[in-house]
């Protein structure tokens, strides 16, 4: 009697630490809250006119008193990931379905050379052109790349494929500095692109803007600073 | 208190001792798990503060990492096995023969244990049995440690439309997940069996190095924290194969990893030499070769392959550390290194290793079935045979891990060649398994029930095994879900079970209860038809093109995964009530008689518990083993028609 | 206590032969007269046909996203069938062995250690010698066949020609594969050097791949031409393959390489030649090479 007892009792509580574990750390992962674009009035499109909505994400090289960093998920990911630079406010984007889509990007920091120069352009937008500070290109120069924003598809096969790649122009070294040590005109880019059916994506930075290897460690293998998910709905 | 006594009394005779200075046990007295548990962490809290202290703030790596976090952590690490080694006592032995303090037989006694009752399990304890039984909670704790990760990657696979846990703590779970399990797995068999029943079986009072063998296992047990630390320190975010380039990308849990590596290659090292010493030099008077049980050339094998082939892996691993804390560059292509010399070195351990776990489990379980069939064990020379081909070939066949690196193209033929060719020496166990159950009387007792579960494994994980060493059907299955259900047929699926077989077999002579039987059948059964259930449909993943080591993927495979995770979670219960069993049988069993199974070899003939010193006289063995059965009827009826005796030997003395 | 396993008949045999020795014939027949004998191979047979469908079943799982397109894949899709079809004998053998020892012979349950019953067979020559043969004789077949294979395949792969030998055949399509973390790019150097993200192929066209990575190992795994080779850094790793069916396909990355390897995947488009020009002239590249 008492050896099945013990026996039914190492069951339990073996399930019961496994199911513990599994959603203490589910809860510690979550992703970042959603950043929802909004919707406002309709654009004429190549595909017809669309309901237009709005995005606005700013690249900050690293958190300061009045930006603090992204949410981590444990003491030691904060430690080691300070300093860092992340894209702010959120990195869990949610955009429209069947709408044409315009993200605004401030860039604060500062770049180098891109290693594949094929981000250097921008893909996947509305007229293949995109907005740095106020003149259509399309694409910055390889050398000055500060991150990109490219969102590429899910392993899913039955949603519609996604591919979108944004370069993000750096901000030169000897740019004057706000009081947080931010430049006082970091650079600004605007992409317009149009959204099929809903699904999910991910999107990561494709510039080498960590540490250890290649410099794409760090922030650029965490979610909530360089890399996250982008949702059609 | 004892003065210095002239002479002590060993085995009836009297040997004159050296001077003893102080008590026996001298400071090993004091020394114990909680001394070492404090020395480890006071050593590795210094050494973390004082690094930190010595790390400027704010200061990088050359790849513009924050420094302390590495350097602190390692600094932990080396504090915490230096110190953990220092609080067992386990540089005293060689402190004293620096001081030229010799060891007297009061001395030795107190290291093996003797009069020192359940403490001695908590101690730097030399006698082979205490190892052994230590070996067995920690493989146990490490089996279960990489069961619960398991638990946790099929929760996120069978969730398919969701991310359960971030990409990169997946990650970290299955490499951790992939290395506590082939750790466990290495040790299951070679750690409790090899350790406590081998000396016994040889008719040895103990092994060779008993000094060493508790230095191997306590290594074991400083290496594991470093292995459960690394998740709290951003994980192990590459696979169990820690490919670089990638490793130098990852958080610091990498140095974890490394540092478990290098730890527990320095145990396997230091077990494998004194298991070999001992099987060579301390069998029985007459145990000539034809006369020593299979385990033991089992266990031999598996040391000689862990011998030649860990030393590359901790090498790879010191290469590794240097690349990422001195910025070296033997890895990094892009500086002037090869990532292929990793592959290379990491391959040259990782075939061999899954050799020394599948031969000592066949050899447990070609142990095992005479005993419970009745029946001499089928051509002992082709099992010798057998695993002497194995070891032969094991170190020739690495390769068969790269044909899709593009190393080096034209050498996958040959390695092709040698991996078809590995498949017939392993033929040779099953064959030695199946003849020997070949018309006998079978006793259905849990640890020869096992030998079904792990011929039908093994024979699936064979011939899968075949495809995937075809180089161009590899070009399909490499990376794929296929090679994962491929090696956790082998290494799960004939491994573990042969395992369970073989401590369900000396459970009673290693604890001295019986094994609830009923228990451990229903686990292990349900353990079974889990394993079918999600290893079988992983096969079908694999097929549909799923590639290994992602946590989302098309939705093609969504059914697999959901079959595979429901008998993921069957094979958790299973296990779970397999382990209950062993934990109730431990406390409640009935206490155990010394030869439960009637079993004629040499262990089985020693008292439950097995006395301090084994033997009261050394034996000496004049017969083969497995002198069992009866003479073959259809041989009569053959001779009565031949007219002379077939080549079948009737009886065994020879 | 007698084994069941005794002749039914009690009577020994009429030997044949003038030597008063039975030849081997006699003794095949007398082996099978044996009950455990006859019933183990009827085990095996029916085992064997329950596992044959195997070889067309695995076939199906591979196939599901319009596998194989190349002929490359449908080798190894052969292989598959062959190699399952003659693993199924042996495996069936040591199945029967299993089930019959479990339902044929006795056996007996219990605590009481149970007195000897079972013939004590220390070897048996033909038994090892034929395991011996047979399971050479397949290793053999296996090796001979693989080798083959992989051979034509490498011809046709140029598997180790470098970039800059291979060959100026105006009919082959080269592409630049690069694998970074973690998008797949595709540069066509014959066509001005036009890059994409999606793989585009002409059916019935060689290409050759010239595969890199920009930072750590990747795997560029074109699954339904049944085309793989890692992406190292800091080396070119070549494979090949004329894919010869059109639709969309697979590329996924097949070694770990961080956060987002499993998002790590892109299509192949196979379409005729004359659609994979116009595609290549609208993206800007008049054919250079």
């Amino acid at each position: 009697m008492k050896r099945t007892l013990v026996t039914l009792l190492s069951v339990v509580v073996g399930v019961a630490i496994v199911a513990g574990i599994a959603v203490f750390n589910s809860v510690r992962e979550a992703e970042p809250p959603t950043l929802k674009a909004e919707t406002a009035g309709t654009m004429q499109t190549p595909q017809g006119e669309l309901p237009h909505a709005t995005l606005e994400l700013a690249v900050y090289p690293n958190s300061s008193a009045s930006v603090p960093p992204p949410k981590t998920s444990s003491n030691f990911e904060a430690n080691w990931l300070s300093g860092q630079p992340f894209y702010w406010p959120s990195t869990s984007i949610q955009v429209p379905a069947n709408s044409a889509v315009t993200i605004t990007f401030i860039q604060y920091d500062s770049g180098g050379t891109i290693y594949n120069p094929y981000f250097a352009d921008v893909h996947g937008s509305m007229d293949g052109t995109m907005v740095v500070n106020g003149e259509t290109v399309e694409g910055i120069k390889p050398s000055e790349v500060g991150h990109t924003f490219t969102v590429h598809d899910f392993p899913e096969s039955s949603q519609p494929d996604f591919f979108l790649s944004v370069p993000l122009k750096m901000n030169k070294g000897n740019a004057k500095t706000n009081k947080d040590g931010y430049p006082e005109k970091p650079q600004k880019m605007e992409v317009t692109f149009i959204t099929g059916d809903p699904g999910k994506y991910v999107w990561n930075c494709e510039f080498p803007c960590g540490d250890m290897y290649q410099e794409f460690g760090g922030p650029m293998q965490t979610r909530g600073w360089m890399a996250g998910t982008f949702e059609v709905v | 208190m004892s003065t210095a006594t002239a002479t002590a009394n060993v085995f009836g005779s009297e040997v004159p001792q050296p001077a003893q200075h102080g008590q026996p046990g001298g400071i090993m007295r004091r020394l114990n798990f909680v001394t070492g548990l404090i020395g480890g962490l006071a050593l590795a809290t210094i050494a973390g503060v004082v690094t930190n202290i010595l790390t400027p703030s704010g200061a990088s790596t050359a790849t513009f990492a924050p420094a302390a976090p590495d350097y602190v952590y390692l600094a932990v690490l080396l504090g915490w096995v230096i110190g953990f080694m220092a609080g067992m006592g386990a540089f005293v032995g060689p402190i004293r023969w620096l001081l030229g303090r010799d060891i007297t037989h009061a001395d030795a006694e107190y290291l093996a244990g003797k009069d020192l009752g359940w403490k001695r399990y908590w101690k730097f304890t030399t006698d082979h049995k205490v190892v052994g039984v230590q070996y067995l909670i920690m493989v146990m704790i490490i089996l279960g440690f990489g069961g619960l990760l398991a638990m946790l990657i099929r929760t996120e696979l069978g969730v398919t439309w969701a991310e359960v846990f971030s990409p990169s703590f997946y990650n970290s779970i299955i490499g951790t997940h992939g290395i506590a399990m082939i750790i466990g797995m290495i040790i299951v068999v070679m750690g409790p069996i090899a350790n406590f029943i081998v000396p016994i079986m040889i008719g040895a009072r103990d092994m060779a190095f008993p000094r060493l063998n508790a230095l191997s296992l306590w290594l074991l047990v400083a290496a594991t924290p470093c292995l459960i630390s690394s998740l709290f320190q951003g994980g192990v975010q590459d696979g169990w194969s820690v490919y670089q380039p990638l490793a130098s990308q990852g958080p610091p849990g990498m140095l974890g990893y490394q540092m478990t590596i290098i730890v527990f290659a320095f145990s396997t090292g230091v077990a494998s030499v004194n298991l070999m010493v001992t099987t060579l030099t301390m069998r029985a008077k007459g145990m000539t070769w034809s006369r020593t049980p299979i385990l033991v050339y089992g266990v031999f094998a598996a040391a000689l392959m862990g011998l030649y082939a860990f030393p590359f892996y901790q090498y790879s691993q010191i290469l590794a550390m240097s690349d990422r804390i001195f910025n070296t560059s033997f890895f990094d292509p892009l500086e002037g290194g090869s990532v292929w010399l990793y592959e290379n070195l990491f391959w040259l351990l990782g075939h061999p290793e899954v050799y020394v776990i599948i031969i000592p489990s066949a050899a447990v379980l070609m142990e095992i079935l005479p005993v419970f069939y009745r029946k001499p064990l089928f051509s002992f020379n082709f099992a010798v045979a057998g695993i002497v081909g194995v070891v032969a070939l094991s170190g020739l066949v690495w390769a068969h891990h790269m044909y899709m690196t593009g190393w080096a193209p034209a050498v996958n033929y040959p390695f092709m060649l040698s991996t078809e060719m590995i498949s017939i020496p392993v033929g040779f166990l099953v064959l030695v398994a199946i003849g020997t159950m070949w018309r006998g009387v079978v006793w259905t007792r849990l640890p020869v029930m096992a030998i079904y579960a792990v011929i039908f494994n093994k024979m699936i994980g064979g011939v899968t095994g075949i495809y995937l060493s075809d180089v161009p059907v590899d070009q399909y299955m490499h990376g794929s879900m296929f090679v994962v259900a491929h090696f956790h047929y082998m290494l799960m699926g004939a491994g573990l079970f042969g395992a369970m077989g073989g401590v369900a077999f000396y459970f009673s002579k290693m604890t001295g209860r019986m094994l609830d039987e009923r228990a451990g059948s229903i686990g292990l059964w349900t353990a079974f038809v889990g394993f079918q259930i999600t290893f079988g449909s992983m096969f079908v993943a694999g097929l549909q093109g799923q590639p290994r080591r992602v946590l989302q993927f098309d939705s093609l495979f969504n059914i697999s995964n959901w079959i595979s995770t429901i008998g993921a979670y069957i094979i958790g219960i299973g296990m779970l009530i397999f382990l209950g069993a062993i934990i109730s049988s431990w406390m409640y069993g009935e206490k155990a008689t010394s030869n439960p199974f009637g079993s004629k070899s040499l262990e089985w003939q020693t008292p439950t518990p097995v006395p301090l010193e084994n033997f009261a006289v050394l034996p000496v063995v004049t017969e083969k083993p497995y002198d069992y059965g009866v003479p073959d009827p259809y041989q009569k009826e053959l001779a009565a028609v031949d007219g002379d005796l077939d080549t079948q030997k009737v009886g065994s003395q020879s | 206590m007698t084994t069941t396993d005794i002749r039914p008949s009690g009577q020994p045999d009429e030997p044949e032969a003038p030597t008063n020795r039975p030849p081997s014939m006699h003794r095949v027949k007398m082996w099978l007269r044996r009950p455990y004998a006859r019933g183990i191979l009827v085990l095996t047979v029916v085992i064997g046909f329950l596992l044959l469908p195997l070889c067309w079943l695995l076939l199906a799982a591979m196939n599901q996203t319009g596998a194989p397109a190349s002929p490359i894949m449908r080798d190894i899709e052969q292989t598959v069938f062959v190699f399952t079809l003659i693993s199924i004998p042996i495996t069936a053998f040591v199945f029967a062995v299993l089930v019959y020892s479990l339902l044929g012979w006795k056996h007996i349950s219990g605590d009481e250690v149970p007195a000897d019953q079972s013939p004590a067979i220390r070897s048996n020559t033909i038994g090892v010698v034929m395991w011996t043969a047979v399971s050479s004789l397949l290793a053999f077949f296996l090796v001979v066949w693989g080798l083959v294979e992989l051979a034509q395949i490498t011809a046709n792969s140029y598997g180790t020609i470098p970039a800059d030998e291979q060959p100026g055949d105006s009919q082959a399509l080269i592409v630049n594969v690069t694998g970074q973390q973690w998008v797949w790019t595709f540069e066509y150097p014959q066509y001005d050097g036009i890059t994409s993200e999606t793989l585009y192929l002409a059916k019935d066209r060689p290409v050759y791949f010239n595969v890199t990575s920009k930072d750590v190992i990747h795997n560029f795994w074109a699954v339904e031409l049944g085309v793989k080779i890692d992406a190292n850094p800091g080396a070119i790793t070549q494979t090949g393959v004329t894919p010869d069916k059109l639709g969309n396909f697979n590329v996924r990355c097949a070694e770990l390489c961080g956060m987002h390897h499993a998002y790590m995947e892109t299509g192949i488009q196979v379409l005729e030649k004359k659609d994979f020009n116009s595609w290549a002239r609208e993206m800007g590249g008049g054919k250079t090479a």
